[in-house]
């Protein structure tokens, strides 16, 4: 009888310790409702988008094509219906990985690298980088980074010449092929074979490692080789966000330019 | 006072020492059983030590890369990583090759795991083999086959940025000499454009407006 009250207590204890584990962090999200003035507010900020003007509407995003039922907050799987590659790309990444392997968003919680900390809690979906409404990469490309990252690179990006020239350009819908933003690098746009749009590969991760991945699909687009490689290669100039020109100089060059010298001795 | 004394006894004796170990087996029992069916996140109570910089994001999902207690097969990583592989120098068609192809004795380098496991002691680009490793098959290389590279240590290779085991592209000789010698500045500096082309001369009149007033799922 003894032995059957402890185990019960046992039983009991470990439940509730694991279903506790278990709904911690995980509340669905609550739909809200929301005010005339929020509803035309975000109306006119859909009307001078190109979402408006390519005739996506409300419903394209928040009405379930098949039963018509509304939904109120949109996933990433609406968002993917027509920005497929973006997605899938974003899925493989750091900041959607979780998602991909059915876990709950990522957020800056649980990240190893500095976090702002008032964003602790931001789930990374599309839409915690992008305004949807506006659709306004402008603000995607650089400010929404830094409402999350903390780093000494990313706080650096503003003092750099790469930031100059994006500011040179006002404010656009969207950056322009010759400013520097932290997609430029991060989420870099690659060309199509088909020739068609340039694709901007989600997948933040792609371009980190190994680093001459970088140089040659980033850098590359507007460095030379020599400059990019002596650039990407040195921590510190990485850290200042490239606040002056490289210093460093890698060996591999002069071991090339010997083999060079050669073949053209032959 | 007798009555409460006999409950005394009957509390102390129902803390011995057998009633606490098999308690304590099977409250950790299922709590484990539990925390595997319920698949949150407490499930790194598995991990068997500290998980890659590149996977500790979704370390806790142990389906990810596992199936059961098989081995964590190439098929798997590829999931994720097809697009690091387009172009792998050191993939099966090299090993097809009659004169690379004894060199898979020497290190299996065609099983992704052979060069990177999990939740081990890491050496970067989430490769837990020593370093040297190149040298299984290229010690040749730093002694005396190539006058360039006499005397290079054997853990250097891709410690010092110099060489990738899977993409070649952007970092061999022929790439390197091809672009030696171009100015700090292109002469056309400019990443791919994107255009974006409008359906509609005027944005069309908003077709939902109560239900957001009235909330939703």
């Amino acid at each position: 009888m003894k032995k059957v009250l402890a185990i019960a207590l046992s039983l009991t204890l470990s439940l509730t310790l694991s279903m506790g584990f278990c709904f911690l962090g995980n509340a669905p999200a609550q739909a809200q409702s929301m005010t005339e003035a929020e509803v035309s507010d975000i109306t006119a900020q859909w009307k001078g988008s190109a979402h408006a003007l390519a005739d996506v509407n409300c419903s394209s995003c928040h009405q379930d094509s098949e039963t018509k039922a509304f939904v109120g907050k949109p996933d990433n799987e609406s968002c993917q219906s027509c920005h497929e590659a973006e997605t899938d790309t974003f899925l493989l990444g750091k900041h959607g990985i979780r998602r991909l392997e059915g876990q709950s968003p990522l957020t800056p919680a649980k990240a190893r690298l500095p976090m702002k900390a008032e964003a602790h809690g931001q789930q990374m979906n599309c839409n915690a980088c992008h305004n949807v409404h506006s659709v306004d990469t402008y603000q995607a490309s650089v400010d929404s980074c830094l409402t999350c990252h903390n780093d000494e690179h990313s706080l650096n990006y503003k003092n750099s010449k790469h930031s100059q020239l994006f500011l040179a350009e006002g404010n656009l819908a969207r950056p322009s092929n010759a400013s520097v933003t932290c997609a430029t690098c991060h989420l870099p746009r690659e060309a199509s074979e088909s020739g068609s749009n340039a694709l901007v590969n989600h997948n933040n991760t792609y371009t980190l490692k190994p680093r001459d991945r970088m140089a040659s699909d980033v850098c590359m687009n507007c460095h030379g080789m020599e400059y990019a490689f002596n650039s990407i290669f040195d921590n510190e100039l990485v850290k200042s966000n490239f606040a002056q020109p490289p210093e460093m100089h890698l060996k591999s060059f002069d071991m090339v330019r010997v083999l060079q010298q050669k073949r053209e001795g032959n | 006072m007798a009555s409460r004394s006999s409950k005394l006894r009957g509390i102390k004796s129902l803390i011995n020492i057998k009633t606490i170990i098999g308690g304590a087996v099977v409250f950790l029992l299922v709590w484990l059983i539990a925390t595997m069916a319920m698949g949150s996140e407490q499930k790194t109570i598995f991990l068997p030590g500290v998980t890659s910089q590149g996977h500790f994001g979704f370390e806790a999902n142990c389906s990810s890369c596992h199936e059961g207690f098989k081995k964590v097969s190439n098929e798997n990583c590829s999931r994720c990583h097809e697009a690091e592989l387009t172009e792998d120098k050191h993939g099966e068609k090299k090993f097809r090759d009659i004169r690379w192809a004894e060199d898979l004795e020497k290190l299996d380098a065609l099983t992704c795991t052979t060069c990177h496991n999990e939740h081990v002691q890491m050496y970067g680009r989430g490769v837990h083999l020593q370093p040297d490793l190149c040298m299984a098959c290229h010690q040749g290389i730093i002694e005396g086959e190539m006058t360039s590279h006499d005397g290079f240590t054997a853990d250097g290779c891709w410690t010092a940025g110099c060489h990738n085991y899977h993409d070649h592209r952007s970092i061999s000789t022929g790439f390197l000499y091809d672009n030696l010698d171009q100015p700090p500045m292109l002469p056309v500096q400019a990443v791919p454009e994107i255009v974006v082309e409008a359906q509609l001369e005027t944005p069309p009149s908003p077709d939902l407006k109560s239900e957001f007033l009235g909330g939703g799922t």
